[in-house]
């Protein structure tokens, strides 16, 4: 089953053209097709010149977050169907509030610098150990998922403070700098809810939850914000905690 | 402009917030002047008795009850983490933002329109 639909691309030339225009493009939506196909399909058969990013389009490397149809999403898993509004027109734009390259690639380079800043990787105690370093239920529970991140930037650039003020470290950053100060193995959990204590931290969240209707993986960034707020406040109890968890490690077991 | 239910909050949110400081400062500027005497008091008074100070008068009711309700909204958002909830209590405060107004600015207006 077949259907012509509309689709509109925000196209920018930045060799050619001042600012953005829309071009149209009709296209025979075939049952099962994403948004990504559509791009694809127009981009082999009717303008090679369409610029996109695109990678896995099994949304795993978070390279295709477009905003389609007034919201941040994957199109590779994003069903074509689902996009077609009741103009019969599905209607592509880059990612808001990012400099735009050309049509649908944006610069994403303030969302890996702040990415980045958080210190994204594991810092361990220092302390070699003759076995694995076993995480309880609980602990894995109470990260939230937050390892499903897979840096689309979709919730970065639907946040109304980063459409503000580029100096916010993100809902992005934020998350991945819980999933950092919630792990259990993690050593400087004080030394990272410092840095997140000042004005362009969590504090600098408005509540707005644009992060939680664009996120892809369906993710909490503003719960993770939350909760790094109240250990923001009593951040050495909190690493004194870790140090008494991480000790336990090392005692000997029957 | 990335539009959502939270965008407009937060826009609400922010425009109530800076309207209620302003009325701070022409608040003080009437309740201030009761130090430089009863007749300045009573003439600024008199001032603010006008149609526009009492359409006014509803709009500020209108700013200090949405900001109220949405500020109680992101607290028990938070608190119970419950932001699977955050579009339908959004529109419930609205509607009870909406609801109050009406309720306290209908007398507002009828005593003006009315005199008494």
């Amino acid at each position: 089953m077949t259907q012509t639909i509309n689709v509109r691309i925000q196209r920018f030339n930045p060799d050619v053209d001042r600012k953005p225009h829309f071009q149209e493009f009709p296209l025979e939506a075939e049952q099962g097709m994403t948004v990504l196909d559509a791009l694809h399909k127009i981009k082999t058969e009717v303008d090679g010149s369409v610029t996109y990013r695109r990678s896995c389009r099994h949304a795993i490397c978070g390279s295709c977050a477009m905003h389609v149809n007034g919201a941040n999403t994957l199109v590779c898993n994003k069903p074509l169907s689902e996009a077609i509004d009741g103009k019969g027109q599905v209607t592509i734009q880059p990612l808001p509030y990012l400099p735009i390259i050309k049509d649908l690639v944006v610069d994403r380079s303030s969302f890996w610098e702040q990415y980045e800043r958080v210190r994204p990787w594991l810092i361990p105690n220092g302390v070699t150990t003759d076995k694995e370093f076993r995480v309880s239920q609980e602990e894995v529970k109470a990260l939230q998922d937050a390892e499903k991140c897979i840096m689309c930037g979709a919730c970065y650039s639907s946040c109304q403070v980063i459409a503000m003020n580029k100096r916010y470290i993100g809902p992005h950053a934020l998350l991945k700098a819980f999933l950092r100060v919630m792990d259990p193995r993690d050593a400087a959990p004080r030394e990272r809810l410092e840095d997140l204590a000042g004005g362009d931290g969590v504090y600098r969240c408005h509540t707005i939850f644009n992060c939680i209707d664009a996120c892809p993986k369906n993710l909490n960034p503003t719960a993770a914000i939350e909760t790094l707020r109240k250990l923001v406040i009593r951040r050495i109890a909190f690493e004194d905690e870790r140090k008494a968890r991480q000790a336990k490690l090392l005692e000997p077991t029957e | 402009m990335y539009k959502s239910t939270g965008f407009i909050s937060f826009f609400l949110r922010r425009f109530t917030g800076v309207a209620l400081v302003l009325y701070l400062f022409l608040h003080m500027w009437v309740i201030g002047s009761i130090m430089q005497g009863v007749e300045v008091f009573d003439a600024r008074m008199e001032f603010l008795q006008g149609p526009v100070f009492k359409v006014m008068e509803v709009a500020l009711l209108a700013a200090v009850v949405y900001h109220a309700f949405d500020g109680l909204r992101l607290l028990l958002v938070n608190w119970f983490n419950i932001a699977d909830y955050r579009k339908s209590m959004f529109y419930a405060v609205f509607a009870i933002s909406a609801l109050l107004t009406i309720v306290g600015g209908v007398p507002i207006i009828m005593v003006a329109i009315q005199g008494h």
